[in-house]
């Protein structure tokens, strides 16, 4: 879902968003904080988080959409990291620097195939990315506002000189990845290595399932997703090489990266 | 009648100013031609009354309501349709998306393919696939949808062989006959000077000519003059 998140984001904003996992992980951290400290009821404490999640990426977004409506796509990118490591900084600051106790959304198996068992956040994450990724398909085929989406991302000048609200439909888009951020972030995180670091660099498996649909496609970056997440889980499961299990996503970018570069070697040397 | 005013406006970029004390007015149902060499300023101007770029000085009104504070969304919004250079359509769109961007009803499309019917044909056609006529086509279609009060056209045969250009003058006359300021930027000066009521000369940063375009268009001296930066 984050992949579908950041390839949304890259083809209607121009914008890699590196903070993308750093927002939905302060949402969730605040979520934990109400949960722990506030004795507030999980789902609750959840939605707040989700809240915060599209809050602060709308922030984001609303400082790039003012400041930087006119630079290109790498500048965008580049100030993105700024947010990154301020929320993990600002998470060390309030929550400490120790994995945060979760409270599971969803818990157990759901299924198991061949003696594999399937959990319930697998199940759900699977089907969450492709119903966004299908909603937003036909949120921008078919509404006026996805039309409009499509036409800022492709001119962003003459779309505001036919009167489209460029700013607003940019935050927008900026919010609604930040709380699917959080509920992402709310979801997976129990399951997995949950201090803030862990949580912000969600972005390196994120980022090497959208690159294969090139940052434009939502179908190839929830493919991207499902590909590198049973890759991860068989590495898992060979003792020789388990240890290189969370590296698959690097290794992923570095080897799609050259393999798209092969033509250029090729040229260069001929 | 409705009016779009400029005041000694001078628009700079960089080191210093590009185009000084440009004065003129565009009232609606007139084509005002503005033409001259290239770097004159003609496309700054542009921009800076369409709100792509701020004037260094100098007053910009539609109908006594100044122009300065306000967005470009906002100036679109009031009618100011500014259509830039090259071909400004959204290729991934259809030809019926990018018009539906500015219609705001069914019947203000259907009113466009009935005002470009060539285009009717070639409603679900990529607009990044046209040819450059019809992509230019597309973007008048999409201005005359919007029911602009004024257009700022620039430069739209930028590309375009003059034959192909001479299509669609008349697309711009008629438009301009509803009731629609135009500001025609044009690089075939003739062919700009023969639609329009009014000529704007820029050259050397500021306005050399400004009167009727029939007497510019008549007299071969007096445009040379002018694009030569001589006095009006």
């Amino acid at each position: 879902m984050l992949a579908v998140c950041l390839t949304l984001m890259a083809r209607l904003v121009r914008v890699v968003n590196f903070s993308q996992a750093a927002t939905g992980m302060f949402g969730g951290f605040v979520a934990v904080w109400l949960v722990s400290n506030a004795g507030m009821p999980v789902w609750l404490a959840t939605v707040i988080g989700i809240l915060i999640g599209g809050a602060l990426s709308a922030i984001i977004g609303w400082i790039i959409a003012t400041w930087l409506a006119e630079a290109d796509t790498s500048t965008r990118s580049a100030v993105t990291v700024g947010p990154l490591l301020l929320l993990i900084s600002l998470s060390f600051i309030l929550f400490g620097n120790k994995p945060q106790p979760f409270r599971p959304i969803l818990a157990g198996p759901a299924f198991s195939v061949g003696g594999v068992v399937v959990s319930q956040v697998t199940v759900v994450t699977v089907v969450l990315a492709i119903v966004v990724a299908v909603g937003c398909r036909i949120i921008l085929a078919k509404t006026s506002a996805g039309t409009q989406l499509r036409a800022l991302s492709e001119r962003p000048t003459t779309a505001e000189l036919l009167g489209i609200p460029a700013k607003l439909l940019s935050v927008g888009v900026w919010t609604v990845t930040g709380m699917i951020s959080a509920l992402v972030v709310s979801i997976v995180a129990p399951s997995q290595s949950n201090d803030a670091t862990s949580l912000a660099m969600l972005i390196v498996p994120a980022a090497a399932a959208a690159l294969l649909g090139g940052f434009r496609r939502l179908d190839l970056a929830v493919v991207g997703g499902l590909a590198l997440g049973i890759l991860q889980g068989l590495v898992a499961q060979i003792d020789q090489i388990s240890f290189v299990r969370n590296f698959v996503p690097f290794l992923f970018i570095v080897g799609f990266l050259l393999w798209l570069q092969r033509k250029e070697v090729w040229d260069a040397s001929r | 009648m409705s009016t779009l005013k400029l005041d000694n406006v001078t628009v700079s970029r960089g080191a210093g100013p590009v185009i000084r004390d440009v004065s003129l007015r565009v009232d609606s149902g007139s084509i005002t031609a503005l033409v001259g060499p290239n770097g004159a300023g003609k496309t700054s101007l542009l921009e800076s009354i369409s709100g792509v770029i701020d004037p260094s000085s100098g007053d910009i009104r539609l109908d006594d309501e100044p122009l300065g504070k306000l967005s470009r969304v906002k100036r679109a919004r009031r009618g100011l349709v500014h259509i830039e250079q090259g071909r400004a359509v959204f290729p991934s769109l259809t030809v019926e998306e990018n018009i539906r961007l500015t219609a705001r009803t069914q019947a203000g499309v259907d009113e466009a393919f009935d005002r470009f019917p060539e285009l009717a044909k070639r409603r679900g056609n990529a607009s990044g696939l046209l040819s450059g006529g019809e992509q230019q086509m597309v973007v008048l279609a999409r201005a005359f949808a919007s029911r602009p009060r004024f257009l700022l056209i620039d430069e739209m045969s930028l590309g375009l062989a003059p034959v192909v250009f001479m299509r669609l003058l008349p697309m711009i006359e008629q438009i301009s006959k509803d009731g629609v300021g135009v500001l025609l930027v044009e690089q075939f000066t003739h062919l700009a000077l023969g639609v329009a009521d009014t000529a704007v000369v820029a050259a050397s940063g500021r306005v050399t000519y400004q009167g009727d375009a029939a007497t510019l268009k008549n007299s071969p001296e007096l445009l040379h003059r002018a694009y030569l930066g001589g006095a009006p």
